[in-house]
C-alpha cells in the first residue's frame, strides 16, 4: 500500500466555544479521488478551509507523504502543491484567460531595458491547457474569463492548478451551479486529472456526481465523519439517506412498523 | 455516463486552422470598452465643433482643452490605477493645495531655493500616499473611509499651518527661470509644459499597467482581492505602492500650478477629486474595480476636458454649462457599459457540431 | 430603420447651418466679460449690468458672452485660464478683472499684445490697467473703499474691528482689508484681519461658525466686516449665535436686500456699496463705443464707488435692490 499523499489524524476544529469539527480522520492517495459528501452545515467549508490553510486545525495532524506539515497561510499550503478550486471566484471575470492563467507567475521576455508581460505565451499556454481538458471553444486567450460558462471557468481552475503542479487538488462543489451536460464535462475532467496522478478531494452535496468519480468516499454530518467506504460498496439510496440522516430516520421507521404488528 | 455524450480530449479536435483570423481581431476590437471611450470621445468633440465653432477648432481651441486635460490627466493615472486596485483615493484634494502652498511657502515666502522647495512638494505627496496605503492595510478599513479622513486631516493642516506661517491662505511664488521652463511655461505661447510631462506619465504608467506583470497584479488585487493574495502577489506592498504614487502626482500637479501661476491657494484642489473620477470612469474603468486601461483613462480624460472647456465656446449661457456636462458625461459611461457587456458576451466563432453517426 | 440615419444626418446639416448662420450674422462686435459666478448676488449684478448693455451690442449684430469660472477654489489660474479662452475666440473686447495678479497678469498681456482692447473692472484699480496696458479701469478703489468703512466704524465708535476675507490673495480684498485698518488708525482704533479659505466663500455656515468662534475668542472685538452681502449674512448669524449683537457693529462690502433690511432695523450699522451694475453696464458699454466708433472716454478711472449705505439713505437703496440691480 502506497502511503496517502494527505491525511487528517483526529482533527478537531473549533471556533471559540462552537466545536465545528470532530476527530475528522481522512486520506487521500495519489491518482485517487476522495468524495467529502455532506449535506449544507456539515461542516465541508470549514473542512476545505483546514486543508488548503486558511485555518489551522485545534487539535489533530495534517500529514502530507508522511510527514506532519501545518500552514500559516493559503499560500504556504499551495507551495506544497495543495491547489483549491472554490465554487465561485478565483477566476478574475474581468480578466483575459491568459493573464488569469498567471496571476502571480505572469511570464515575461524583455524588450530591451524593459521586462515586458509575454501575452502571448501567457494566451498560448492557457489555451493549450485548457484544451487538453477538452474546451475547445476558446482559441483565443485574450477572451474576458466572464465569458465563459461555468463549466469552463471551472475547467480553466482546474487547468491552471494542474499546470502549476498541484499534487493534491480540492474542488469546492465545482458541479453545484452546473447545467447537465456541464457538470458532465467536469466530471471529465476530474477524472483526466486523476489519471496524471493528481489526488483529488472532491466535496459536494450531489451523490449521484460523487459516485461517477469517486474511488473512495467520506460522509459528513454534523461535524463528524459518519460513514467512510469504498466504491461500490454502497449503493445510491443508501449513500442519500446516510446524508440526510435517513438510517437514523429508517430505523425509527422500522421501529414503529414493529410495534403497530 | 456514457463515452458517447462526453467529448473527446482536444487530440480528436485539432485547432480549426487559422482559428484567429484578422476578422476575429477586428472584432475584438469594436467589443472592448476603450472603443466605446473613442467614440464618446469623438461624438463629445464634434458637438463642440459644430457649436462651438472654428475657435473651438482652431490651435489655442485645442490648446485650452489640452491643459486642463494635460492637468487632470497626470492624476487621473494612478487614480485609475488605484480605481482598477479595487481603492479610491480622495485625499488628492488636499494633497493639491497642500504641495502647491509647501512649494509657495517655502520658495516663496521663506525664499529658500526652487529645488528646495520642489523636493518638499513632492516628499509631503509621498508621505500622504505612504499614510493612506498603510492606514488602508492595516485597519482594514474601505478606502473611501480613510482617504477621507485624509483629505480632512490634510486640508486642516494645510490651512493651519498656512495662516500661522504664512498669514495668509494665499502665497505668491516667484520661481526662476529653470524652474518655470522644465514645470510652468507655455510652450509656443499656448500650451502648458505640464503636457509634456503627462505624455510621459501616459507612457509609463501604459507599460506598468498593460505590459508589465505588475499591471496583472493591479487587475488582480481589483479582480479578487482574497485570490490575488493566495496566488502570491503581494497585495499590502502593491497598495503601498499606488498610493504614494497617487500623492506623488497630485503632489506634482500641485506644485506645477503654483510655479506656472506665481501663486497658491489653500482650497485649489476639491473639484480634482470628482473630476478625476469622472474621467476615469468614462475612461472605461469599472468603479468596484477589476478592469481598465490607460488608453481607456486618456481618452476618458480628454473627453472630460473638451467638455468642461468646449462650454466656453459654444455662446450658451454659462448657467447651463453644468447641466450639459452632467448630461453628456452620463450619456458616455451608458455606451462605456454596453460596450463592455458586449466585450464579455462575445461568443467565440462556433463550430458545427458533428452530425450524430 | 433607415429614417434614423438619415434624420441625424438632417440634424447634423441644420446644426451646421445655424452656426454657420450666426457666424456671418455677426457683424457687430464680439466682446468677452470674465466675472464672477452668475449665481453669486454680487456677481449676477454685474452681470445684469453687462447683459443690458448687452442689448445695444446685440441689436448691432454683435455677441457679449459671460466666462466665469465653476467656483472661487483656485480664483487666478482659473480666471487666467478663461482669459486666454476668451482671447483664442478673435475676440474684438474684453473686459476683465485684476483679482490675482500674479496669475492673471500675465494673460491679460497677451491679450493687450494680441491688439484687442481691454478694459479692467471690478479689481485691481488704475495702477492695474496702467500697468497692463488697458484703456480704463471701472470700478472702486478698493483702498479707498475700506479707509471710509474704518473711519466710519470709528465714528460709530468702534475700537477693534475683524475684517473677514473669504477671498485671500485677491487684491481687490486685500485692499479692501488693509484700507479698513488705516481707517481705523487714524480714528485711534485697530483691524486684524480673518483669512477664510476661499472654498468658504458663500458658504453660510462655513462663516458663521468661523465668525463666532473669533468673536468668541477675542472678546474685545466691536466691529465686523465681510466683504460680501452673502458673507454678511453669515456673519450676522455668527454674531447672533455668539449673543453679542449688541457689542459688535456689523459692516459690509457690497449690499443685497437682507442686508438692507437690517439696516432698516438697525441690527447692521452701514454698506459699502460699489453699485456692481455700473461696473458690468459701462465697460461693455464703453468697449462696444469704441468698437464700432472709435469713442474713448478720457476720464480714468471711472470710480463706481465707494458710497456708503446707512440709516440715513437706505430706503431709496431698497428699490434699486428689488429690481436686481443694486
Amino acid at each position: 500500500m502506497t502511503a496517502p499523499l494527505l491525511q487528517l489524524n483526529s482533527v478537531n476544529k473549533s471556533f471559540g466555544p462552537i466545536d465545528v469539527l470532530h476527530d475528522i480522520s481522512i486520506e487521500v492517495k495519489a491518482g485517487e479521488v476522495l468524495c467529502l459528501l455532506g449535506d449544507n452545515g456539515a461542516g465541508k467549508s470549514t473542512l476545505i478551509r483546514l486543508l488548503s490553510g486558511v485555518h489551522k486545525p485545534t487539535s489533530g495532524e495534517m500529514l502530507m507523504n508522511g510527514k506532519p506539515v501545518s500552514f500559516e497561510n493559503p499560500r504556504e499550503a499551495s507551495d506544497h502543491g495543495i491547489a483549491t478550486v472554490h465554487q465561485f471566484g478565483g477566476t478574475f471575470p474581468l480578466m483575459s484567460i491568459g493573464r488569469s492563467f498567471f496571476v502571480g507567475a505572469e511570464p515575461t521576455k524583455r524588450w530591451g531595458p524593459f521586462e515586458v508581460f509575454d501575452r502571448k505565451k501567457a494566451n498560448e499556454i492557457a489555451v493549450r491547457e485548457m484544451r487538453q481538458l477538452g474546451i475547445t471553444r476558446i482559441t483565443d486567450g485574450d477572451r474576458l474569463v466572464g465569458g465563459l460558462s461555468g463549466g469552463e471557468r471551472q475547467a480553466l481552475a482546474i487547468a491552471r492548478a494542474v499546470h502549476f503542479g498541484a499534487s493534491v487538488l480540492i474542488l469546492d462543489e465545482p458541479t453545484a451551479a452546473l447545467g447537465v451536460k456541464e457538470a458532465a464535462h467536469v466530471l471529465r475532467i476530474v477524472l483526466q486529472a486523476r489519471k496524471k496522478g493528481i489526488a483529488v478531494i472532491f466535496i459536494t452535496h450531489q451523490v449521484t456526481h460523487a459516485l461517477t468519480v469517486g474511488d473512495h468516499f467520506a460522509v459528513l454530518i454534523r461535524g463528524m465523519k459518519a460513514a467512510d467506504f469504498r466504491k461500490g460498496e454502497k449503493t445510491r439510496e443508501e449513500v442519500t439517506d446516510l446524508m440526510a440522516g435517513g438510517e437514523a430516520m429508517a430505523g425509527l421507521e422500522a421501529e414503529i412498523e414493529s410495534h403497530l404488528h | 455516463m456514457t463515452a458517447n455524450s462526453i467529448q473527446s480530449p482536444a487530440a480528436e479536435h485539432p485547432a480549426p486552422k487559422g482559428a484567429g483570423p484578422p476578422m476575429a481581431s477586428i472584432g475584438n476590437l469594436i467589443r472592448r470598452p476603450e472603443t466605446g471611450s473613442f467614440i464618446g470621445l469623438v461624438c463629445v468633440f464634434v458637438f463642440f465643433a459644430i457649436f462651438g465653432g472654428e475657435s473651438f477648432l482652431s490651435v489655442s481651441g485645442l490648446a485650452s482643452w489640452l491643459n486642463i486635460a494635460a492637468e487632470l490627466g497626470i492624476i487621473a493615472l494612478p487614480i485609475g490605477l488605484l480605481m482598477i486596485a479595487g481603492h479610491l483615493d480622495l485625499s488628492i484634494g488636499s494633497v493639491i493645495p497642500a504641495s502647491s502652498m509647501m512649494v509657495a511657502i517655502v520658495s516663496g515666502h521663506f525664499g529658500l531655493p526652487m529645488p528646495v522647495g520642489i523636493a518638499c512638494s513632492l516628499m509631503l505627496g509621498v508621505a500622504v500616499g505612504f499614510l493612506n496605503g498603510y492606514l488602508i492595510i492595516k485597519t482594514d478599513l474601505p478606502s473611501f473611509v480613510v482617504t477621507l479622513g485624509t483629505l480632512f486631516a490634510v486640508a486642516g493642516l494645510t490651512l493651519g499651518i498656512s495662516v500661522l506661517v504664512a498669514g495668509s491662505t494665499s502665497v505668491a511664488l516667484k520661481s526662476d527661470p529653470i524652474s518655470k521652463m522644465i514645470f510652468g511655461d507655455f510652450i509656443n505661447g499656448k500650451f502648458e509644459v505640464i503636457l509634456l510631462w503627462w505624455i510621459a506619465a501616459m507612457l509609463f504608467v501604459g507599460y506598468i499597467l498593460g505590459h508589465s506583470k505588475y499591471g496583472n497584479w493591479i487587475l488582480a488585487l481589483g479582480g479578487d482581492k482574497v485570490s490575488a493574495r493566495n496566488a502570491g502577489i503581494p497585495t499590502d506592498k502593491l497598495n503601498v505602492a499606488l498610493y504614494m504614487a497617487s500623492g506623488l502626482c497630485a503632489a506634482f500637479v500641485g506644485m506645477c500650478q503654483a510655479i506656472l501661476y506665481n501663486s497658491a491657494q489653500v482650497s485649489a484642489g476639491q473639484s480634482f477629486i470628482f473630476n478625476s473620477i469622472i474621467a476615469v470612469v468614462i475612461g472605461g474603468v469599472i468603479l468596484t474595480g477589476g478592469y481598465g486601461s490607460v488608453i481607456g483613462i486618456v481618452l476618458g480624460t480628454m473627453t472630460f476636458a473638451i467638455v468642461n472647456q468646449g462650454i466656453y465656446y459654444t455662446g450658451f449661457d454659462a448657467n447651463w454649462a453644468s447641466l450639459i456636462i452632467g448630461v453628456l458625461l452620463l450619456a458616455a459611461v451608458l455606451l462605456n457599459n454596453s460596450f463592455r457587456a458586449m466585450a464579455i458576451s462575445h461568443a467565440a466563432p462556433r463550430v458545427k457540431p458533428k452530425a450524430a453517426p | 430603420m433607415k429614417s434614423i440615419p438619415r434624420v441625424l444626418k438632417m440634424a447634423a446639416v441644420a446644426a451646421m447651418l445655424a452656426a454657420s448662420a450666426t457666424a456671418t450674422l455677426a457683424a457687430g462686435p464680439k466682446i468677452f466679460v470674465i466675472g464672477g459666478k452668475a449665481d453669486d448676488p454680487f456677481w449676477s449684478r454685474v452681470k445684469k449690468g453687462a447683459d443690458d448693455a448687452a442689448l445695444v451690442v446685440k441689436a448691432a449684430g454683435g455677441t457679449v458672452t459671460w466666462l466665469g469660472p465653476q467656483n472661487y477654489d483656485n480664483l487666478g489660474p482659473d480666471a487666467a485660464k478663461l482669459i486666454r479662452t476668451a482671447l483664442s475666440q478673435k475676440p474684438d473686447a474684453i473686459v476683465g478683472p485684476d483679482w490675482v495678479p500674479e496669475a492673471m497678469d500675465a494673460a491679460f498681456k497677451e491679450v493687450v499684445a494680441a491688439g484687442v482692447p481691454l478694459i479692467i473692472y471690478n479689481s485691481g484699480g488704475m495702477e492695474a490697467a496702467k500697468r497692463l496696458g488697458a484703456q480704463n479701469y471701472v470700478g472702486s478703489e478698493e483702498y479707498v473703499a475700506g479707509m471710509g468703512g474704518g473711519e466710519y466704524f470709528s465714528k460709530a465708535g468702534a475700537k477693534n474691528v475683524l475684517c473677514v476675507n473669504t477671498q485671500p490673495g485677491s487684491t481687490n480684498q486685500e485692499s479692501r482689508c488693509k484700507g479698513l485698518a488705516d481707517g481705523m488708525a487714524k480714528g485711534g482704533g485697530k483691524s486684524t484681519q480673518l483669512p477664510l479659505p476661499s472654498s468658504s466663500f458663500g458658504n453660510p455656515t462655513a462663516v458663521a461658525q468661523a465668525v463666532k468662534a473669533a468673536l468668541l475668542k477675542d472678546k474685545t472685538v466691536d466691529g465686523l466686516i465681510t466683504i460680501s452681502a452673502g458673507d454678511a449674512n453669515s456673519a450676522a448669524t455668527g454674531i447672533s449665535q455668539a449673543g453679542l449683537v449688541k457689542q459688535v457693529k456689523l459692516g459690509t462690502f457690497d449690499i443685497d436686500p437682507t442686508n438692507l433690511q437690517r439696516i432698516k432695523d438697525g441690527t447692521q450699522l452701514f454698506c459699502i456699496d460699489q453699485q456692481p451694475y455700473l461696473q458690468g453696464y459701462l465697460a461693455v458699454s464703453m468697449l462696444n463705443g469704441y468698437v464700432q466708433y472709435g469713442l474713448k472716454v478720457p476720464t480714468a478711472p471711472i470710480l463706481t464707488g465707494p458710497g456708503i449705505v446707512d440709516a440715513s439713505n437706505v430706503e431709496a437703496t431698497v428699490a434699486g435692490a428689488a429690481a436686481g440691480a443694486r
